[in-house]
């Protein structure tokens, strides 16, 4: 039997805006519900705190990350401390940040669907990613 | 210990760490102070873009008192805020409050439990108490 790694997935969680929460809430059911013996996580100030652990673990194997909006802090810090991420997700690919409300960057409503919509692109490439591991 | 400069914006950035309940509590007290307790005088920042050297984000942080928390020893926001230049009025790590108030033991990181918001209270009780607010 060929082995298949965990995939990481490293969410932005940006904290001053409702796609952070977004990426947050989404990365977590696909880690807990989703696919939870198939991935793993990674902090991502952990990158810049020095942790070698993380950063070794995403030089190695395939990582997913997903950001809050445009600036992509989760991609660009993998990319720097680590190496490229195998999958980019945006929230904003899925939804307007300005549209979105900032009430929710504590706790998400009606954003449930966006997350819903992303925790299960962040499975599909799971799949993905360990289906042409070699 | 001097008091606040009250024309001066109070941020608190929170690690957020994903993997564990005090990440999640972090996130919590921060968003208690900020969102419901005191949204004038205190406001977060994406802890990322201090990561990525965002200049906006550098410079606010510049021109704020900085507090920071942290779900574990790793203290993740509080050496980011340092490496990026910035001067912390007060770090508090979670597991610390928790020794000081041992019932309120969070659940996990996908929900905190009663016991995790108390604790999120503790945390901005410790912030606020200390700044007189």
């Amino acid at each position: 039997m060929s082995f298949k790694p965990k995939v990481g997935i490293i969410s932005c969680s940006g904290e001053d805006c409702t796609g952070g929460n977004i990426s947050r809430e989404a990365t977590l059911k696909a880690l807990h519900e989703l696919r939870p013996n198939e991935t793993v996580t990674i902090c991502l100030p952990l990158f810049l705190a020095g942790d070698e652990g993380e950063r070794s673990f995403a030089k190695t194997f395939p990582t997913i990350t997903v950001d809050g909006c445009n600036k992509l802090c989760a991609a660009i810090s993998t990319a720097r401390f680590s190496s490229d991420p195998s999958v980019k997700i945006n929230v904003e690919d899925y939804a307007e940040c300005i549209s979105l409300n900032p009430k929710e960057k504590w706790r998400i409503g009606e954003s449930a669907t966006v997350v819903e919509h992303i925790a299960e692109e962040i499975a599909r490439q799971v799949d993905r990613l360990r289906e042409e591991w070699e | 210990m001097s008091k606040s400069n009250k024309s001066q914006k109070k941020i608190v950035i929170p690690c957020s760490g994903i993997g564990k309940a005090f990440g999640s509590v972090s996130r919590e007290a921060t968003y208690l102070l900020t969102e419901e307790l005191n949204p004038r005088e205190y406001r977060t920042m994406c802890l990322p873009l201090l990561v990525v050297d965002d200049e906006e984000a550098i410079k606010m942080m510049h021109s704020s008192e900085i507090f920071t928390i942290d779900g574990c020893p790793k203290q993740c926001a509080t050496v980011s805020v340092r490496k990026s230049g910035g001067a912390i009025k007060k770090a508090i790590l979670v597991a610390k409050v928790l020794a000081a108030n041992k019932d309120h033991k969070p659940g996990t990181v996908l929900d905190i439990g009663e016991g995790g918001r108390l604790l999120a209270q503790d945390i901005v009780n410790k912030i606020t108490a200390e700044e007189g607010d």
